[in-house]
């Protein structure tokens, strides 16, 4: 595979940079061919704790990898009629299960019913947060990848169903306003082995007002977890056997854990600013849940100052989980429980979110269809925090962690 | 003085800076006469369901680095051509919108609106004809 990105991001080059032809458009006026890719090189982790960006990659333990940053995607745009479009957008990146139905990231028809409303039906994008639907595309964003406290809680990319917008602009700005609803899920890395999920329904809204310089964004979006399987499923059903006389934090604690038949509120608040030399976004979420998996409040604040070509930017970010439950010291445990209970907190400390990461980096944009970016994050975990790192050994002391990445990003 | 002869003959042999301005325009039979620079942005930026007349406008851009079309969106959004470009694959890859056809020059760009009547274009003013009507002005003093 790289060696095709290779071969296409030299032929990009190749490509004079002013020609007429349409810098993104491979097309005709009814058929359009366009694409996106990364080649990146990335060191992150330590020996006995991995970082990854994405859950479908595998971790970083301080080695330097070119897969984890590194994505190719194709996008066809069809005209069928006057107001009914199709779309199908295929991403290849380094996942933990390559199939055509994960390869496949977008297929779905749109009709545009007015001027102001579009209706579309099919596979789409998450659009959750700012960068949810473009997250594969590091050229549409000014960091080497999207920031992880923030963008790797959530590891949907896609979902079937429907969405409908509405806009036009109003007094302030441009007003948007987008409802949605279908069913999501994903098949990710947690580690310790696979973990599927299934979620529906998975409905929602976000609504934004946007001017020239300037964006606020709201999202609320709920889900049900239909279905899960993940390699802790045996040490969490063991909870649900436990008698309640005997340990009666068992049914607490297998509820808190179970996933399975749980809601999940997504609530998000995004801002950014972008005039002259100066770019700022950021963006806060509470993600409010029973399962304590993804019960957490996360953000980041992010500001870029452009001078030419280059954009120096540095981002601050943290994740925290809402609550950190622990076994009741005071239980008393018989001898064949003592093992459950030791695994469940190892599981609960394993699952605990206290991160935050300030980096520092450049885009330099150095030709109309491609940038360089490098950047350098500082990691700080608190004990029993690594709830976003992949963990050999119980994290049992804070702990900090750099990671280094260089993109080349590119467009056609 | 002999400094002062040196600075001012240095001063005279600099090339003139010429204020060329850029016009939008559009073909006169879409009978539109003028437009403001939020309904230019949103036109060029992808937010185009069309004016209140009814009327939707196909917008043209020139070639992706040339300076002419850096100047427009500076112009007009305050923003460098990197950021252009950079918004323009966000709304290509959440399928919003699809960006602006480009065209090689001045030449072909009045071209197109002088056949067109639902196009819109941008040029140097210099180049104007008067089978277009400019329907915005940009002032420009980084434009040669």
């Amino acid at each position: 595979m790289l060696r095709l990105l290779l071969f296409l991001f030299i032929f990009l080059l190749a490509l004079p940079p002013g020609q007429p032809a349409n810098a993104f458009n491979l097309g005709t006026e009814r058929f359009r061919i366009s694409g996106f890719g990364t080649l990146g090189v990335t060191s992150a982790g330590k020996k006995d704790y991995g970082i990854k960006k994405e859950h479908t990659h595998d971790a970083q333990f301080g080695d330097v990898s070119v897969l984890t940053d590194s994505v190719f995607g194709l996008q066809l745009d069809l005209n069928i009629l006057k107001n009914l479009d199709a779309t199908i957008q295929a991403v290849a990146e380094d996942r933990i299960r390559q199939d055509f139905n994960n390869i496949v990231d977008w297929a779905y028809l749109s009709y545009k019913l007015t001027p102001n409303s579009v209706i579309r039906a099919g596979r789409m994008g998450i659009d959750l947060f700012m960068l949810s639907e473009y997250r594969n595309v590091g050229y549409a964003y000014l960091w080497t990848h999207p920031v992880v406290e923030f963008y790797k809680p959530v590891s949907l990319s896609h979902y079937e169903g429907f969405d409908f917008r509405y806009s036009r602009r109003i007094s302030p700005g441009y007003f948007e306003f987008k409802v949605f609803g279908g069913q999501t899920g994903s098949d990710i890395n947690v580690g310790s082995g696979e973990l599927n999920l299934r979620m529906r329904p998975f409905v929602g809204f976000n609504t934004s007002l946007e001017d020239n310089d300037w964006k606020l964004r709201f999202t609320y979006t709920t889900t049900d977890t239909a279905f899960i399987k993940s390699p802790t499923d045996s040490l969490v059903n063991a909870l649900n056997q436990v008698p309640q006389t005997i340990w009666p934090q068992a049914a607490v604690l297998y509820d808190q854990l179970k996933g399975i038949n749980t809601q999940t509120h997504y609530f998000s608040a995004g801002f950014s600013y972008d005039k002259h030399n100066w770019v700022v976004q950021s963006e806060f979420a509470l993600i409010a849940s029973r399962w304590i998996g993804v019960d957490m409040t996360n953000g980041y604040l992010s500001a870029g100052r452009r001078i030419g070509p280059v954009t120096f930017y540095t981002v601050g970010s943290y994740a925290k989980s809402g609550s950190h439950p622990r076994i009741d010291q005071n239980q008393h445990f018989p001898a064949d429980l003592e093992g459950l209970a030791t695994a469940t907190q190892n599981l609960l400390n394993a699952l605990h979110i206290d991160q935050n990461t300030v980096s520092v980096g450049l885009r330099w944009d150095f030709h109309p269809k491609a940038a360089l970016k490098a950047q350098w994050d500082h990691t700080w975990t608190r004990k029993h925090g690594g709830g976003l790192l992949e963990l050999k050994k119980p994290l049992d002391h804070d702990i900090t962690l750099n990671t280094f990445s260089l993109n080349l990003n590119f467009v056609f | 003085m002999r400094f002062l002869v040196i600075l001012t003959t240095f001063i005279i042999l600099l090339p003139l800076q010429v204020l060329a301005d850029i016009v939008v325009i559009v073909n006169p039979r879409s009978n539109i006469t003028a437009l403001t620079q939020h309904q230019i942005i949103d036109i060029y930026m992808g937010r185009n369901p069309g004016l209140s007349g009814g009327q939707k406008l196909q917008p043209y851009d020139q070639a992706a680095d040339s300076s002419i079309r850096t100047d427009f969106y500076y112009g007009i959004t305050g923003k460098p051509a990197s950021a252009i470009n950079a918004y323009w694959a966000r709304l290509l890859f959440t399928g919003r919108a699809s960006p602006p056809k480009l065209v090689a020059d001045n030449r072909e760009m009045l071209s197109i609106i002088e056949k067109d009547p639902m196009a819109i274009g941008y040029l140097d003013e210099r180049d104007l004809n008067e089978r277009v009507t400019v329907v915005h002005k940009i002032r420009t003093q980084n434009r040669e």
